[in-house]
C-alpha cells in the first residue's frame, strides 16, 4: 500500500510531514509516539477523514479502508445491529458476529442498545464492528485504550486473526510499547509531528538508533 | 372571577358547539403548520448541522435570527403578500385557515431547524468519523444520525406544536379571527375578553392552559427518557 508524502497544518503550524512510504499488506503496523506527536492525525489522514495540505488521498484510490477512531460512536441500535450496519444483514454477517461477541464476550449484550454500554464495552463492540468488513487496510487508533488487560489480549488476538485471515494492512496507533512489541511487525516512531524512526519493532523498540526514539522508549519505559 | 370559572367548567363540559368549532379550528391549524414546519425544519436542520459548504456559518446565524422573529412582523409580512394588493393576491389566502397556516410554518421552521442543528452539532462530528470509518454511504449515514435524534425530533415537535397553539399575533393579523371560519382559542380568548364575555375567554384559557401542560409533560418524558 503506497502512502504519498503529505503534511498537515493547523493554524499556520505544520502538526505533521510524512514522506513517501509503503506498507506492506500482511504486517502490522504500530504507531507510536508522545501526545500531540501527530498519531491520530496520520491516522485520520489516511482514513480519509481529514485532508492533508495537499488536498488529495494520500493512500492507493479505491483502496477499501476501515478505521475505528478515538471515539467510536455507538448507533441508538443493538450492539449485534452495530456489528451488522456495515456489513448487512446476511446469514454469514451474523455468524461472523456471534464469533466477535463470543470471542470479546459481549454475549449478554448482544440485544442491548450499544448506547448504554460502558467505555469499555463500546470499544470492543466498535473494534468488532470495523473488523466485520474485510479491508485492504485497517486503521486502528487506541483502540484498546479503554479495555481492561483480559479484554486487550482478546482484542490483539483477534487483530492479528484479521491481519492473517485477510491479509489486510493494519495501523495500529497505540501508547503501549508493550502492545507494540506483543502484535505488531513493524514501528513507526512519530517525533513533534515528523517521521523520527520506521522499522521491524524490536529494533525500533529495543534498539532505537535515533536520540529522540531513545529518550522516549526511556521515559516510557517497556 | 369564581363564577367565571365555574361557569367556563361547566360550558366545557357541556359540548358547547361554538367552543368545540374554535378548537377544532385551533387544531387543524396548529397540526397542519407544526407537521409541515417538521417537514421542512428536520432536514434543513440537519443539512445545517452536516454539510460543510461556503457560508455555512452565515446561514447558521440567518436561521437562529428567525427563530426569534417576532410574531407580528411575520404576520404583517404575510398579510402584505396576502392582501387585496399584495403580490400573492391571486392565491386568496387572506382571513383564512391556510394563510395562517403559512404565517405559522415561517414562524416555526426556523426554530425546529436550530434544535435540530444544535441537537446534531454535537454529534456529527463522531457521526461521520465512524461511518466513514466503516464505509457507510452518504445516505446511510444520514439516516443513521436521523436515527440519533429521532426523540429529539419528536420533542422538538412538540415544542413546534405547543408554539403553534400558543401564537396570537401573526394569526390574528393574517386569519382575522373570523367567528365560525379563522378564530382560533388564543384569538378568541382576545377577543371574547375585550367583548366582557369572559366566561369562554377563561373555558378557552383552561384547554389551552391544559394542552401546554399535556404537551411540555410529553417533551419532559421523551428528554428524560433519551438521558442524551
Amino acid at each position: 500500500m503506497k502512502i504519498c508524502a503529505f503534511t498537515k497544518t493547523y493554524e499556520g503550524r505544520c502538526v505533521l510531514e510524512l514522506p513517501d512510504m509503503e506498507l506492506e499488506c500482511g504486517k502490522i503496523y504500530a504507531v507510536i509516539g508522545a501526545n500531540g506527536s501527530g498519531k491520530s492525525t496520520m491516522a485520520r489522514i489516511l482514513a480519509g477523514t481529514i485532508r492533508p495540505d495537499q488536498k488529495c488521498m494520500v493512500t492507493e484510490a479505491g483502496a477499501e479502508i476501515g478505521y475505528m477512531p478515538q471515539k467510536s460512536f455507538p448507533f441508538q441500535m443493538s450492539v449485534i445491529k452495530n456489528l451488522l450496519v456495515a456489513c448487512g444483514d446476511t446469514n454469514e454477517n451474523r455468524e461472523k458476529a456471534a464469533h466477535y461477541i463470543k470471542e470479546l464476550e459481549l454475549e449478554g449484550l448482544a440485544n442491548e442498545k450499544a448506547h448504554r454500554l460502558s467505555g469499555g464495552e463500546t470499544a470492543r463492540m466498535a473494534i468488532a464492528r470495523v473488523m466485520m468488513e474485510n479491508c485492504r487496510m485497517l486503521i486502528l487508533d487506541e483502540p484498546t485504550a479503554a479495555m481492561d488487560i483480559k479484554s486487550t489480549l482478546t482484542a490483539e488476538a483477534l487483530i492479528k486473526e484479521y491481519r492473517d485471515r485477510t491479509g489486510a494492512c493494519v495501523v495500529l496507533v497505540t501508547h503501549s510499547l508493550a502492545q507494540a512489541l506483543r502484535i505488531s511487525d513493524n514501528t513507526l516512531f512519530l517525533c513533534e509531528g515528523k517521521l523520527c524512526e520506521f522499522g521491524k519493532s524490536e529494533d525500533v523498540i529495543r534498539r532505537p538508533q535515533k536520540e529522540e526514539t531513545r529518550r522516549f522508549i526511556e521515559f516510557y519505559g517497556v | 372571577m369564581k363564577t367565571a370559572l365555574t361557569q367556563a367548567i361547566q360550558l366545557i363540559l357541556s359540548g358547547n358547539e361554538q367552543l368545540a368549532g374554535i378548537i377544532n379550528v385551533t387544531l387543524q391549524m396548529s397540526l397542519a403548520s407544526s407537521l409541515m414546519a417538521l417537514l421542512f425544519g428536520v432536514p434543513f436542520g440537519a443539512f445545517l448541522a452536516m454539510a460543510s459548504f461556503r457560508g455555512k456559518k452565515i446561514l447558521i446565524v440567518l436561521n437562529r435570527t428567525l427563530t426569534g422573529l417576532p410574531p407580528v412582523v411575520c404576520g404583517l409580512l404575510c398579510y402584505m403578500l396576502f392582501c387585496g394588493v399584495g403580490p400573492l393576491r391571486m392565491l386568496s389566502l387572506l382571513y383564512t385557515v391556510k394563510g395562517m397556516i403559512i404565517a405559522q410554518i415561517i414562524l416555526i421552521t426556523p426554530i425546529i431547524a436550530a434544535n435540530v442543528e444544535t441537537f446534531l452539532a454535537g454529534l456529527t462530528g463522531e457521526i461521520r468519523e465512524t461511518a466513514k470509518g466503516l464505509r457507510l454511504g452518504v445516505m446511510k449515514t444520514f439516516f443513521l444520525t436521523m436515527n440519533e435524534c429521532k426523540y429529539q425530533i419528536v420533542s422538538t415537535y412538540l415544542f413546534g406544536f405547543s408554539r403553534a397553539i400558543a401564537e396570537v399575533g401573526a394569526v390574528s393579523m393574517v386569519g382575522g379571527a373570523i367567528a365560525y371560519k379563522t378564530n382560533v382559542m388564543t384569538t378568541a380568548i382576545m377577543n371574547y375578553t375585550n367583548m366582557g364575555n369572559f366566561t369562554l375567554g377563561v373555558a378557552l384559557g383552561i384547554i389551552l392552559l391544559g394542552m401546554s401542560l399535556i404537551l411540555n409533560a410529553g417533551v419532559y418524558f421523551i428528554q428524560a427518557r433519551v438521558g442524551r
